[in-house]
Parts: structure tokens; sequence; C-alpha cells
């Protein structure tokens, strides 16, 4: 029993910060309808970025580096699509469906050929934020991967208030249900496009930072995370933030559970992605819209 | 309120849904856009709130020209529109809808003023009691009333309604008519689409006639339904002439 509950524990903290990551997704396509192909190259850049910031400024605590990592992103993000997702939601793209692929993708190799130019092939890690490890009841957690899910669920929070509380939140919610509708009482759905693909990826970079210091940066440490966020959203159901935050906790536990009784504990980790997979095919089989997913009216 | 049309165009494909409309709105005035199926009605309409862009011509609101403003836009310069199916916010409450449009268009109002104000408009409409429930559980006129309700609340000077009285139960229709007679003695101006010929007499001052994107009629309903174009459009040309 206590082995199962230190499986939880572990499985929990790391599936709130999957939920930090496809948020962002799930943001960007209930706002957008694009699935950012290049996600997981943000929460790449937000990992760099944070080693960069620590290595330039070095009396800086770690924890000051995830904000600043998350803007930067979000920054390049409002930038990226001023520049080339607007010109796709003022109709001046012809097939705007294939634009959206191609340029999320094209963006994806572009960071990542970047980073590798930038910062070379070999892996980096910025400082921890907290050294050593915490006992939380039957198990001991790192304390940067505590605190980089107490974070997480801080975000995750903020984030809810933000969309249920706050005027621009509603405008996001009114544009994600029906642009024209918004639109024709006042909202401005591009500026809404813009803001959201800024969060998005923002909050893909700040998981990124977050896991820095746990994980080692490489130019391509954002395929597995950018896999599992499709996983999430799907299993969520497409556009539902509800179900972003229960897919993450899901995939998380899912994950730690299936590693830790797998028989062969050699090769364990190796297929811990692969048991987030094995979920979001039974979904898919039995449920198809995912927990959340509504039936297009 | 002044609106003016001047030879404003349309095209979609092959298709020339508004070929060069010309209108002019001035002061408070309740008029009929009538016509046959795929005649451009939802088009104009589409036109003036900025939905779509004109290919040519301009659209001038109060000396200003509205046809290259977006949608948003054009709502914060005093026009509001429904549309022909409704597309309230399914997903937020009756209240969160009414709130949306006054938190967009920036007013001197505060919150509580704002809220109070919804509570007036939808007693007026006679969903309050529905404030809480969720805008996908209304029926359809109810949705329907929901729209006007929205739209009252960005306070438009010229309001476009496409069909509201389709669908729409008798009971729910009367609310409607009321609505449109009340907000226009309030010295709003209208322009509506409607298939309801017996509502869209009684109610409009003025009928335009639209016909494959020609107006081909257009004055007071009294002598606009003796118009030889406006029968022969709606009936079709007798096969003996």
């Amino acid at each position: 029993m206590k082995y199962f509950l230190s499986l939880c524990t572990t499985g929990v903290i790391m599936g709130v910060i999957y939920a930090l990551m496809a948020l962002g997704l799930t943001l960007i396509f209930s706002i957008l309808r694009v699935i950012n192909f290049a996600h997981g190259e943000f929460y790449m850049l937000g990992g760099y970025a944070s080693y960069f910031i620590l290595s330039t400024f070095t009396g800086l605590h770690p924890l000051l580096a995830v904000p600043l990592a998350g803007l930067i992103a979000a920054l390049i993000g409002l930038a990226f699509e001023i520049a080339f997702l607007r010109p796709m939601h003022q109709g001046r793209i012809e097939r705007p469906d294939e634009y959206a692929i191609l340029i999320t993708f094209g963006l994806s190799f572009f960071l990542m050929n970047l980073a590798l130019a930038v910062f070379g092939p070999y892996p980096h890690r910025p400082p921890s934020f907290f050294q050593g490890a915490v006992r939380l009841g039957f198990v001991n957690v790192s304390a940067d991967r505590l605190t980089a899910s107490i974070l997480s669920l801080a975000l995750l929070t903020l984030l809810l208030l933000i969309i249920n509380k706050t005027w621009i939140g509603i405008a996001l919610q009114a544009v994600s249900q029906n642009k024209d509708a918004a639109a024709v009482v006042g909202i401005n759905p591009l500026r809404m496009n813009t803001l959201a693909f800024g969060l998005g990826v923002g909050l893909a970079a700040t998981a990124g930072a977050l896991l820095a210091p746990s994980f080692l940066i490489v130019p391509d440490v954002g395929a597995v995370p950018s896999i599992r966020s499709y996983v999430i959203i799907v299993l969520g159901g497409m556009g539902s933030i509800q179900g972003s935050i229960l897919g993450g906790l899901l995939i998380g536990l899912v994950e730690s559970l299936g590693a830790g009784y797998f028989p062969d504990p050699s090769r364990a980790l190796n297929y811990k992605t692969a048991f987030g997979l094995v979920i979001f095919a039974l979904v898919l089989l039995f449920r198809p819209r995912g927990f959340f997913g509504r039936k297009e009216v | 309120m002044e609106l003016e049309l001047r030879d404003v165009s349309k095209h979609f494909g092959g298709i020339q849904a508004l070929n060069g409309v010309s209108l002019r709105l001035s002061g408070s005035q309740l008029v009929g856009l009538i016509g046959p199926n795929g005649s451009g009605k939802t088009t104009l309409v589409n036109t003036i709130s900025g939905i779509y862009k004109p290919d040519d011509g301009e659209i001038i609101l109060n000396g200003e020209e509205i046809g290259r403003l977006k949608a948003n836009e054009v709502t914060r310069r005093g026009v509001g529109r429904t549309f022909q199916v409704t597309r309230a916010f399914r997903r937020m409450t009756v209240m969160e809808n009414m709130l949306v449009p006054a938190l967009a268009v920036p007013s001197d109002r505060g919150h509580r003023e704002i809220k109070e104000r919804a509570r007036e408009i939808l007693s007026f409409l006679t969903i309050d009691h529905l404030r809480n429930d969720y805008a996908r559980s209304l029926s359809g006129g109810q949705q329907k009333l929901l729209e006007l309700g929205q739209l009252l609340m960005t306070d438009p000077d010229l309001l476009l309604l496409d069909e509201p009285f389709a669908g729409v139960h008798p009971k729910l229709m009367e609310t409607i008519f009321e609505y449109i007679t009340t907000v226009h003695a309030q010295g709003k101006s209208f322009i509506i689409i409607s298939h309801d010929m017996s509502s869209i007499f009684t109610l409009s001052q003025r009928l335009v006639v639209l016909h494959y994107g020609d107006i081909i009629a257009d004055g007071p309903p009294d002598i606009v339904k003796e118009d030889p174009a406006v029968i022969e459009a709606y009936l079709g040309e007798d096969e003996d002439d």
C-alpha cells in the first residue's frame, strides 16, 4: 500500500506539471482552432531561457528565471501569432488548415535548430531551485520537482481564476464559443487569438523552465512533453480546460503506476510514455470525444 | 443616426450577392428588408455589421466610412445585430451572456449598474427567471430573446435583426413585437429581415425589397406590396407574358 501511495504521490506531482503544459495547448486550440505543433519547442525554449538567464545573471535566484523564461516565450509567441497566424484569421490564406499545420511545424524546426546553433547539441541544466529532497508521507520527493509542482498548481489556479472571473477570461470564452457572435458584441477576436497564443506558449515555456533543473535540456527535449500534451488534450476533450487538468493528472498517475509496477524495473522508465499512450488508445476506442469533449452542434 | 450605403457590391465566387446597393436611413426608422431566398438580405446585414467587407462601394455611418472596419469596431460605433440562427454563448449562463457585450463596449456604467440594467432588460423580455440557466438549455425562441437582450446591452443606435420571428412561439413573438416597438419609440433605428410578411408589414414604416442583389422597391409598405416588380419577384413571371 505504501508503495502504491508513493507512486500516486509522484504521479500527481508530475501530473500537475503536465496539466500546465497541456493547458497552454488547449487554450491555443480552443481559441485559434489551431494545433500548435511547436508547443514542445516552447517548452524547450523555456528551459534554455532559464539556463541562459541564470548563466548570465549568476546572482539571481533560479526561481526568478521561471517567470522571465515564460515571458520571453510569450513575447515570441505574440510576435509569431501576429506575423504568421493572424493572416489566416483575416481570411488572407487560401487553405488555412494546411497552412496552420505547416507554419507551426516550420516554427518547431526553426526553434529546434536555433537552439542547436546557439547552445550546441550538449545537454545543459540550470541550477536547482532548492537542494535535496522533501519527505511527503511515505515518499521522498526532490525539492525541485515539488517546487515545480506547487508553482504549477498555483499557476493553474490563477489561470482558472482569470478565465472564469475576469473580463479577459470571459472574452476568451466568448471567442472560443463563437467568433462572429463575440465580434458583434464588441470583442476583437484577433486580439484574443494573439493573447491566447502568447499565454499558451508562455505556459509551455514556464513548464519547461520549472522542469529544467530536474531534466537535462537538449534541443529536442520538447518532443516527449509535446506528444504527452497532445495525448492529454484529446483525453480531456479538445478545448476543455477541466479536461486538460484531469488528463494531466491521469497521465501523471498512469505513467508513475505503470513504471512502478512494470515487471522488469530496469526497463520500466523506458516505457513510461507508452503507458499514457495505452490509455489514450483506450479513450479513443471507447470515448473518442474525451472526458469533457462536446458533440459538435 | 445616419446610415448611407453607396453602390455596395459583394460577390462570392461567381455569385453576385449584392449588386451596387444604395440605401439611406436617417433618424429613427423601422425598415423591413424583404426578398425571396438568396436575394442578398443577410449578406447586406453582414456587410453593414462588418462580418463581410464590401468588394465595392461605401458604407457611411454618421459621416464615417465603416465598410472596412472589423465587426467589433462597427459594434462600438452603435450598430448591433442578431443572427438568423441564434449565436448566444451556449456554455455561458443567460446573465453572463448579457454581461459580455456590456464589458466589451466601454461605458461609464459600473459593474453593479450593468447588472441592474441586464436584469431590467431580461425582465422586459420575460426571461429574467432564467438568468442563471445556461443558454444552451433555453428554447429557440428564448435564445432569440436573449440575443435581443444582448443587443441592448451595447446601447446601439441601429439594430439589425435577421429573422427575429422565425421559429418563435406566438407568445414569444408578442414579446419581440413589443421589444421592437418600445425600443423604436426610444429613438433607435431598425433594419429587420423577415419572411413573416404579416409581421413585417405591420411593423415597418418602410420596406426595402431585394432581388438577386438589387433593390427592386423601396417605400411605404402599402405601396411596395402593390409594386409589380415585387409581386413578380415573389410569385414569378406569368408564363403567358
